[in-house]
């Protein structure tokens, strides 16, 4: 038996389910001043329900993200070491931001040695402010990790957590190594703490499940594993949702998944039954990161978004101001068009009436007139955000020339709407995007089910340089001598074996290779090398024992 | 970071193609360049944006070249997507997607000529061109203004525009007594129809930073104030850098960025540049920073020694009395003895094509004309393809050029000795290819 749970906005679910289906469920609310107590209070009065031990845990928390956006985190110390490029002071993060000189080119050649003095200094200045947690980054690291390392050794005697850049993986990009290294030292002390706390809860209740936390790419990842990675917990809600739908609903080939809830309506892309992964990583909080994330678009149209009308037309969003007046709301929203069409029946029907003929009346125009257009126009406005996404998709670029000639490319042939008004949307939704909208009967705890079903993922990758006689696997700290005769295909398989070892899983056929290239190097007209990139990842999924019983539900 | 203009860069690689494995043009030139960029996180700056090229039609080329035998037969797919990335490039600024483009594409097309034999000097199809007649089909007869700041003489691009008073082309180059193709001199200054809208600035070897940035300043920006373009395009080789293995300069990554920022060009497209792992991912960098709008101070490369790299006072002096002789080129050319409009002048052009091997004779005759750029007639006698009579009647011909042009189709047509007749029919949008 798994239990799922999933700290909403409003309600935090867990649901305990087995291979026949869901075994018991709880809501209780959720309190966002003390997510640890709403997290223990779920667990305690689901795992009450349960008739045998559980054991697996999947755990779906807004803790981290919570945390960062608001500010509840501790002072990082940011060293970086920076090569030619852009000045790595508009790279600025934190109060406590230092630049070292040193230097690795594109190959991971030492260019610059790293500055002792700047780094001692640095990690003084840290000293005195009574600073604990570090994120060391260095431009390229992915290439040779040595300047990073430096750094964390030179702040081995003050530092309670450093994260190294090249932890977080081997694709470039520095300014995201550097956003992301920070968010994950600044949530290090508050993420460990909850998770005692949740270990030591459960001890208490007698069970020593299995662990794992949920990430925005729709997998899950090892309670012990994330304590030094707590940034992957970041923003796994919209996740367990996506998850949810494809355990709910026979998803297959390619589709689109829609989450209307009451601000903003979340997107997603399925290819061949499974989530998309972006090329990058998420976006949060304004900034871009290295973490793996589900591709997906959100667009400021939902149930309370505000209503406004004149006689040029009704704008629907994009601010929310409290709920629709059907709940006792001031100002009319897209839920009370819905209800004053008939589309739905939330709350007071009444004061979504009134409300409606109120905003008629100020543009002069026809009340049911205004009501249908603000629903066409919601459902519009969805159509061109879906509409824009897979035409992203279509057109991410490539960069040879038979990728070229034979585009792979995704062509949804259903789409899903959960959430609040997808209901009452249906009709509207199916005028838009054709006869293929199903809006699957809703699910009191379909995100905690999502956090329930999910298997681990992850994403690796590996790079060679045949001249310079190296092999690297950043997330595994892994630096190795090669010979010239590493080739590609010896590659693939290091690179397929340190995957498996970061998810302890036997199952080779699900590991899909996102990128294998080896060039040979040229020099002076004769071959100098090779360098060769690897990168393989396990796209988020369900288990397939828990499949069946889900279909049924639904 | 946010970038001041709005840019677009088409990135494609080719990471599949390769004129021969140990060709300076490989898979492997553009992969470290890729590296930095992604490093550095470009394309997540606010305002920076990566599109996928467009693949060029064989009507996008035909328009432009006579490819002999056919279009097929001298272009591969990669040539296709090249210049249909520097299309992509051109769509986004057309129609308002992008404020700046740049298309980082390989393989390069700036010694492509009017016609076509095969390979030269790297190039089959002249991107530029394949660009710019794309941005005239769609948008009108702009006045258009290409600096070619490649190391190489972009001889190509001269041919195809040699009698198009509506293009301005300006290329800085090494002296072509030093170095591939040989051609670029200051004398060479346009067609009867167009004189005085080609200007070369043959620049000595070891030229660098200072010597680029005083012709970009005191030559190249008057002549662009001048001309007053509809567009300026800049054709970004990058093989004048101090670590290019095949040229003799002294140029930087941060000089490279400078020159784009005062060019301020509308559109860049990628040229030579075999320096690819000590060159191209800084000046790329640079190239992008610059259009962007953005802080390039801590751009340089690793090995840079401000030392090593200044210019030679004698290169100084020689580049100062060349500035002279080329303003007076542009604002007082001494023009020649033309005939009167609606007779045509020829000349003889013998063009090697290096990479295949391939010699052509040409005779080239243009009418003189004041309303247009001249009905053109080219004949080709190569190594390998039978004779080739090649007409084209230039957009926006006079009715005299277009009837002439179409009149000596059909003449061709009865009787001659040519086995190959091409007609690039821009006012018609016919383009013709028969054998006989
Ligand atoms: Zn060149
Ligand atoms: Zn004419």
């Amino acid at each position: 038996m798994r239990l799922g749970l999933d700290v909403g906005g409003t309600h935090t679910d867990a649901v305990i389910i087995d291979t026949s289906g869901i075994v018991c469920s709880v809501k209780v609310p959720t309190d966002h001043g003390n997510l640890l107590s709403s997290v223990m209070s779920a667990l305690n009065s689901v795992l009450d329900a349960a008739p045998t031990p559980v054991s697996a845990v999947h755990l779906s928390t807004t803790l981290t993200t919570n945390a960062l956006l608001e500010g509840k985190t501790e002072p990082v110390g940011v060293l970086v070491s920076s090569g030619p490029g852009i000045h790595p002071l508009h790279h600025r993060i934190g109060d406590a931001f230092f630049v070292v000189d040193g230097a690795m080119d594109h190959r991971g050649a030492e260019v610059l040695p790293l500055d002792a003095a700047q780094l001692g200094h640095a990690a003084n200045a840290c000293k005195e402010r009574g600073i604990r947690s570090f994120a060391v980054v260095g431009k390229f690291s992915p290439r040779n990790t040595m300047h990073e390392k430096l750094m964390a050794a030179a702040l081995a005697g003050q530092a309670d957590f450093v994260t190294s850049g090249h932890m977080l993986g081997g694709r470039l990009n520095f300014p995201r190594r550097i956003t992301t290294a920070y968010f994950n030292a600044a949530v290090w002390r508050t993420y460990n703490s909850f998770a005692d706390a949740v270990e030591e809860g459960l001890r208490k209740l007698g069970i020593q499940p299995d662990l794992a936390i949920l990430k925005a790419d729709g997998g899950t990842m090892p309670l012990a594993a994330s304590r030094s990675l707590p940034v992957q917990s970041i923003l796994s809600g919209p996740a367990a949702s996506i998850m949810g739908i494809t355990a709910l609903c026979d998803v297959q080939g390619d589709a689109v998944l829609l989450d209307i809830g009451g601000t903003s309506t979340d997107i997603a892309v399925v290819a061949g039954g499974t989530p998309l992964l972006a090329p990058g990583g998420i976006g949060f909080n304004g900034r871009q990161t290295l973490v793996r994330a589900m591709v997906s678009s959100s667009l400021a149209v939902g149930g309370d978004s505000v209503l406004r009308a004149s006689a040029g037309g009704v704008s629907v969003g994009p601010d929310r101001c409290g709920p629709c007046m059907a709940l006792g709301g001031s100002v009319p929203t897209l839920m009370d068009a819905c209800n004053y069409c008939g589309l739905s029946h939330v709350g007071s029907l009444e004061a979504s009436r009134s409300g409606m003929e109120a905003l008629a009346r100020l543009s002069h125009r026809d009340v049911a007139d205004v009501a249908r257009e603000a629903v066409s126009r919601a459902v519009a406005a969805i159509k061109s955000a879906v509409d824009a996404l897979v035409v992203a998709v279509n057109e991410k670029p490539v960069y040879t020339v038979r990728e070229m000639l034979h585009p792979e490319r995704i062509a949804p042939k259903k789409i899903y709407a959960v959430g609040g008004p997808a209901h009452a949307l249906s009709d509207a939704l199916s005028s838009a995007f054709g006869p293929n909208v199903v809006v699957p009967r809703q699910h009191a705890v379909a995100n905690a089910i999502g956090a329930a079903i999910a298997r681990p993922t992850c994403g690796l990758e590996l790079y060679a340089d045949t001249e310079r006689g190296v092999k690297l696997i950043p997330h595994l700290s892994l630096s190795a001598k090669v010979d010239r005769s590493y080739a590609l295909e010896h590659a693939k398989e290091d690179a397929r074996r340190g995957l498996l070892s970061l998810v302890a899983a036997e199952s080779p056929t699900d590991i899909e290779l996102v990128e294998a290239s080896s060039f040979n190097m040229i020099q002076g007209g004769r071959l100098a090398g090779k360098t060769i990139r690897v990168q393989c990842q396990i796209r988020p999924g369900i288990e397939e024992s828990y499949l069946p019983a889900f279909r049924r539900e639904s | 970071m946010r970038a001041g203009n709005r840019l677009g860069v088409i990135v494609f690689p080719a990471f599949d193609w390769a004129i021969s494995p140990t060709h300076p043009e490989r898979q492997e030139r553009l992969l470290y360049t890729q590296d930095q960029l992604r490093e550095e996180g470009i394309f997540d700056i606010p305002g920076i944006t990566e599109y996928k090229p467009e693949i060029a039609s064989v009507e996008d080329v035909a328009r432009v070249h006579f490819c002999i035998p056919d279009v097929a037969s001298v272009t591969t797919e990669s040539h296709l997507i090249s210049a249909g990335g520097a299309v992509r490039a051109a769509r986004l600024i057309m129609e308002g997607q992008a404020d700046k483009a740049f298309a980082l594409v390989r393989p390069p097309g700036h010694h492509a000529m009017k016609v076509v034999h095969g390979n030269r000097g790297f190039c089959n199809v002249n991107i530029e061109a394949v660009m710019i007649e794309w941005i005239r089909e769609h948008y009108g007869q702009k006045r258009i203004a290409i600096v070619d700041t490649d190391c190489h003489h972009g001889d190509g691009t001269q041919d195809i525009y040699w009698h198009d008073p509506n293009t301005l082309f300006i290329s800085l180059h090494q002296d072509g007594r030093t170095l591939y193709p040989g051609s670029g001199h200051l004398e060479e200054l346009g067609g009867p129809n167009a004189f005085a809208k080609t200007i070369n600035i043959p620049l000595p070897p070891m030229t660098g930073d200072e010597g680029f940035l005083h012709v970009i300043d005191n030559i190249v920006i008057p002549i662009l104030n001048d001309f007053r373009p509809d567009l300026v395009i800049n054709s970004a080789g990058q093989d004048n850098h101090y670590s290019d293995p095949i040229t003799n300069m002294l140029f930087t990554a941060r000089g490279y960025a400078l020159l784009n920022e005062k060019l301020s060009p509308d559109i860049a497209v990628l040229e030579g540049g075999y320096s690819i792992q000590g060159a191209l991912p800084y000046v790329n960098c640079g190239i992008v920073l610059a259009m962007a709008g953005l802080d390039y101070s801590f751009l340089r490369e690793p090995d840079h020694d401000a030392q090593r790299l200044r210019q030679d006072p004698r290169v100084t002096r020689q580049i100062r009395l060349m500035t002279d002789a080329v303003l007076e080129n542009y604002f007082r050319p001494k023009r020649k003895d033309f005939p009167d409009p609606g007779t045509f002048i020829s000349r003889r052009k013998r063009i090697f094509y290096d990479t295949d091997m391939i010699a052509d004779e040409q005779v080239e005759s243009v009418m003189r004309c004041s309303e247009c750029a001249g009905v053109l007639i080219i004949e080709s006698d190569s190594s390998i393809n039978p004779p080739a009579l090649c007409i084209e009647i230039p957009l926006g011909a006079c009715a005299r050029c277009r009837e002439a042009g179409l009149q000596r189709h059909e003449q061709q047509l009865a009787r001659g000795r040519h086995r190959i007749l091409q007609l690039i029919n821009r006012p018609d949008k016919i383009y013709e290819n028969r054998s006989v």
